[in-house]
């Protein structure tokens, strides 16, 4: 029993090998994680954060970017929408130009046809009146011969006839 | 303790091998009477080393932005000593500039205390006195350090051996006992829990397992059911010893942490 006390109190007496191997041993050990470990995982950590707070940069540059792209071309399209509809006002407003231009060059060609038109009839007229005044001048003539037969083969008595005729068929016709 | 452990259990005539501390007391196998002899312990110790050593230097050296699980568990292990130990007792500021020291210490001491549970090996690389004494002796040294840097020698021992609020006629009596504490107490605290814890946890398992060896294969008697018994005893302490093994080596970081945080002047 005595043997197990003395051992008993050795446990807590350092040996000389023990303080040589565990004083070795802590500073391999802590150089190990001082010099090597920690710095190498230490310089993921810092890299990884980097990365992290670049690519959420990166994000807010790129939404900026979006948020411009997005304003111009809205600008651009109510531009263009405003473009359109002047387009269409000056498209209209010609539009009722050519018809109101083409209507009265057509009510001028109008007048004129019909104008000419009436002239054309007034000098047929004239031209039917003459040539009636004619026939009916040496038709009559013819008729009132064979009426008269002999009688009225005297040139004078002839003239006066048809004048008379004639006339008589004026105040008829008038 | 010992010697109820023998009478308790060396009533029958060929009894199971009891464990004893001289298991902690090994012969040399190596180098034997010189400085660098080499017992059992010390074996485990540096096997331990180099696998440690190994491991996390090859996690170390293949480290990537992404990490793998392998990395990732190692990560996680590097911020629970920063986050919960260091930073948890003397915040970030502070707490920089020991993060490398208590990282060292947690790892080392975490795989020194679970090579107890590792077959083969069966005695934690912290189961002689140097070890923790050693562990002990970084801390002692940086929380000096600390306090000279921080307050002067004489401001920090004042601070510590007066508290304030107390009267004078305590005094008589608080002042031994606080610079002890500060001196010896410390240091040897953490060195004696951490080195007894080891020894107890060694001593039980070894003593179910040698009981279970006994009763269950060598002697055929109906005690063979109290064999399978401390099997299972065994099984559950081996288990313990694992969750032991971290406890002791958080316990360690925290206290080191906590004196080094008490160097520093009150906030």
């Amino acid at each position: 029993m005595e043997t197990l006390a003395e051992s008993g109190i050795m446990l807590f007496v350092p040996k000389v090998y023990d303080i040589v191997w565990s004083a070795i041993i802590l500073v391999i050990v802590a150089l190990f994680f001082y010099k090597f470990f920690l710095p190498k995982f230490q310089a993921v950590f810092d890299e990884r954060a980097a990365k992290i707070e670049g690519g959420i940069a990166k994000a807010e540059q790129a939404q900026k970017d979006a948020d411009e792209a997005k304003a111009k071309y809205e600008a651009q399209l109510s531009n263009a929408r405003v473009e359109a509809s002047k387009i269409r006002d000056d498209a209209r407003a010609e539009a009722s130009h050519i018809v109101a231009d083409a209507r009265s060059r057509a009510e001028a060609d109008a007048n004129q046809i019909t104008a000419s038109a009436q002239r054309a009839i007034a000098s047929q007229q004239q031209q039917a009146l003459v040539s009636l005044k004619g026939e009916v001048g040496a038709l009559a003539t013819a008729l009132a011969g064979k009426i008269l037969g002999s009688e009225l083969q005297d040139e004078k008595v002839q003239s006066s006839m048809i004048d008379q005729l004639i006339d008589g068929m004026d105040s008829d016709k008038q | 303790m010992h010697e109820t452990l023998l009478s308790g259990l060396t009533l029958a005539a060929n009894g199971p091998e009891i464990p004893t501390v001289d298991e902690f007391l090994p012969p040399e196998i190596l180098f034997a009477g010189t400085p660098f002899a080499i017992n059992r312990i010390i074996l485990v110790r540096l096997v331990m080393v180099v696998i440690m050593l190994a491991v996390l230097g090859v996690s170390a050296a293949k480290a990537k932005l992404i990490p793998s699980r392998w990395q990732g568990f190692i990560e996680w292990g590097i911020e629970y000593v920063r986050d919960k130990i260091v930073y948890e007792v003397m915040g970030e500021t502070r707490g920089k500039r020991y993060v490398p020291m208590i990282t060292t210490l947690f790892f080392t001491i975490l795989m020194f205390n679970i090579c107890g549970i590792i077959p083969g090996m069966n005695i934690a690389a912290t189961a002689t006195i140097m070890m923790p004494l050693a562990f002990a002796l970084w801390t002692f040294v940086q929380y000096w350090r600390t306090a000279c840097r921080e307050q002067g020698f004489f401001t920090y021992l004042k601070k510590e051996c007066i508290p304030q609020g107390v009267p004078a006629p305590v005094l008589i009596i608080a002042i031994p006992i606080q610079l002890l504490d500060v001196v010896v107490i410390r240091p040897v605290s953490l060195t004696v829990r951490l080195f007894a814890n080891m020894l107890a946890g060694h001593i039980i398992v070894a003593l179910c397992f040698s009981a279970t060896q006994f009763f269950l294969i060598e002697a055929h008697n109906w005690m063979a059911a109290f064999g399978a018994a401390t099997f299972v005893f065994g099984f559950i302490m081996t288990l313990f010893e694992g969750f032991v093994a971290y406890l002791q080596a958080f316990i360690f970081a925290t206290l080191s942490t906590v004196y080094i945080n008490l160097s520093y002047p009150e906030d």
